[in-house]
């Protein structure tokens, strides 16, 4: 069975987008910056699990 | 995909791609770590001068560049800012969060810290290598080691927890404590070393425990030290347990794993990149099915770039596809270190066959040492073995007689067996050192 990874892709761009405004947002508080940079880590994992991929 | 197929695979896009397109995804992330050490870490930036990441389109591109040697990495860090880590360091130092170092076993310990996202990367790849070996969230996993500063472990535990297992440590319990309490949890599967797992059943015996009738594990994962396969195949007796190896080290971290078939260990594709070259030149790339020295190149870990890292291991490379479907390199891990190749009377001499024919046809060794020393200017190989306490004197002559007759056959030298006392050799739980060379200058 297909994946549809392009769809995948754009949702994990679209999670990447979210976390960094949400760092922007919150910055200066830690509780936000480092939850927000441990979801861009995963982020970084799904690059390279789907989108490298793609490319 | 359907649920079955899924489940079968870690990752199913990326075990099944086809070889072309690994290969292709390999030179873009080898390109881009090549950038990124350049520009990032003074070290690279020294050694790759000259090189242009954009220029290295093939694998024959790839050989062109400089190889990285551990003795490199020690002096990259020796004295130099920042502390401890010295030019290798690609990030700032407040970005770190992870710290392990190398056992020191070949020289000075080579320290390697990881920032949140490296490390994910590390527990990443780990994940690939307990799925491929039947860990599922089903399972409650026992680890009998204190981790410390080694790799290993952490990395199994964190993808252990990842994976959806339960995760049991067992670090602050002595050998008894640990058995008692993988029957307590009723544990189902156990990461261990090689020999600690050997060691592990011979104390479960003593303690009047059957592993095989008496406790749960139904899988175990190796990892600190190579295990030849007639020691895999012992420990599935001994454990009633399917045993699996991965490879991996520090500076790489883990980066192949056993897959269902038991067949030679799966490279974790596209997150590494692997090459093989030849013994003699130690840079010529060479084919499959012929024996080299492993070159490893992880492509995603940032923190500390490590391109083309000669691992010093003999391996070979498998040639038929995996029944399992995965489509990446599969290796054999055969003939040991290159640093413990010796030449002995004309011979070439590893210490990693005596492991292979004791654990293959000697049930009734507990432990073993080898020595090699010089007496006037001839090599001197002696093995020092342990037989089990319940063996009587003459069966123990018969059973000196046969090793030494074995290790001729295999290695076509002449051993001095000597049978020590029970429990008189030592036992180890992390990397075992079972060769001893009394020939080299300190």
């Amino acid at each position: 069975m297909e994946y549809d990874l392009n769809a995948m892709d754009m949702e994990i761009g679209a999670i990447e987008e979210r976390a960094k405004r949400l760092k922007e947002l919150g910055t200066g508080i830690e509780a936000i910056e480092r939850n927000a940079d441990a979801i861009l880590a995963f982020v970084y994992l799904l690059k390279k699990s789907v989108s490298d991929i793609i490319e | 995909m359907n649920t079955a197929e899924g489940k079968k695979y870690w990752n199913p896009i990326i075990e099944t791609l086809p070889r072309e397109k690994l290969q292709e995804v390999e030179l873009k992330r080898f390109r881009e770590l090549l950038r990124w050490a350049k520009d990032q870490s003074p070290f690279y930036k020294r050694k790759l001068h000259g090189i242009e990441p954009e220029d290295i389109r093939t694998m024959e591109d790839v050989a062109k560049v400089p190889m990285t040697e551990k003795d490199e990495l020690r002096t990259a860090q020796e004295g130099k800012e920042p502390y401890l880590y010295g030019d290798l360091l690609a990030v700032s130092p407040e970005r770190l969060s992870t710290f392990h170092q190398t056992s020191g076993t070949t020289g000075k310990p080579v320290y390697f810290p990881d920032t949140y996202e490296s490390w994910q990367w590390c527990v990443e790849v780990w994940c690939y290598i307990l799925h491929a070996a039947g860990f599922r969230p089903q399972d409650r996993v026992f680890i009998p080691f204190a981790y410390n500063v080694y790799i290993a472990f952490w990395q199994g535990h964190y993808a252990a927890e990842k994976l959806g297992c339960e995760v049991v440590p067992g670090g602050a319990l002595d050998t008894q404590g640990r058995i008692q309490k993988i029957g307590e949890v009723k544990a189902t599967a156990l990461m261990n070393t090689p020999t600690y797992g050997l060691h592990m059943a011979e104390v479960a015996k003593e303690m009047g425990i059957d592993p095989t009738r008496d406790l749960n594990i139904k899988r175990m994962i190796s990892a600190g030290e190579p295990m030849p396969e007639p020691t895999r195949l012992r420990l599935e007796e001994l454990w009633g347990a399917d045993v699996y190896d991965h490879i991996g080290g520090t500076e790489p971290g883990g980066w192949a794993g056993m897959c269902s078939e038991k067949r030679g260990m799966h490279v974790i594709e596209p997150h590494y990149l692997f090459e093989m070259v030849d013994l003699e030149t130690m840079s010529k790339p060479i084919p499959p099915g012929t024996k080299g020295v492993a070159v490893i190149t992880p492509l995603c870990r940032r923190c500390i770039p490590l391109i083309r890292f000669n691992l010093k291991d003999m391996m070979m490379v498998m040639d038929e596809p995996c029944p399992c479907g995965r489509t990446s390199i599969r290796v054999d891990q055969i003939g040991g270190r290159v640093d413990d190749l010796r030449k002995i009377r004309g011979v070439f001499f590893t210490p990693a066959v005596v492991e292979e024919v004791i654990r293959g046809k000697f049930p009734e060794v507990v432990e073993f040492e080898t020595h090699l020393t010089q007496e006037e200017v001839m090599p001197v190989l002696s093995l020092k073995v342990e037989l089990d306490s319940s063996i009587g004197e003459s069966q123990s002559r018969e059973i000196k007689n046969r090793i030494r007759e074995g290790l001729k056959i295999r290695t076509n030298l002449t051993f001095e067996i000597e049978l020590v006392k029970p429990g008189s050799l030592p036992r180890y739980m992390l990397k075992s050192t079972r060769f001893k060379d009394f020939t080299k200058k300190s």
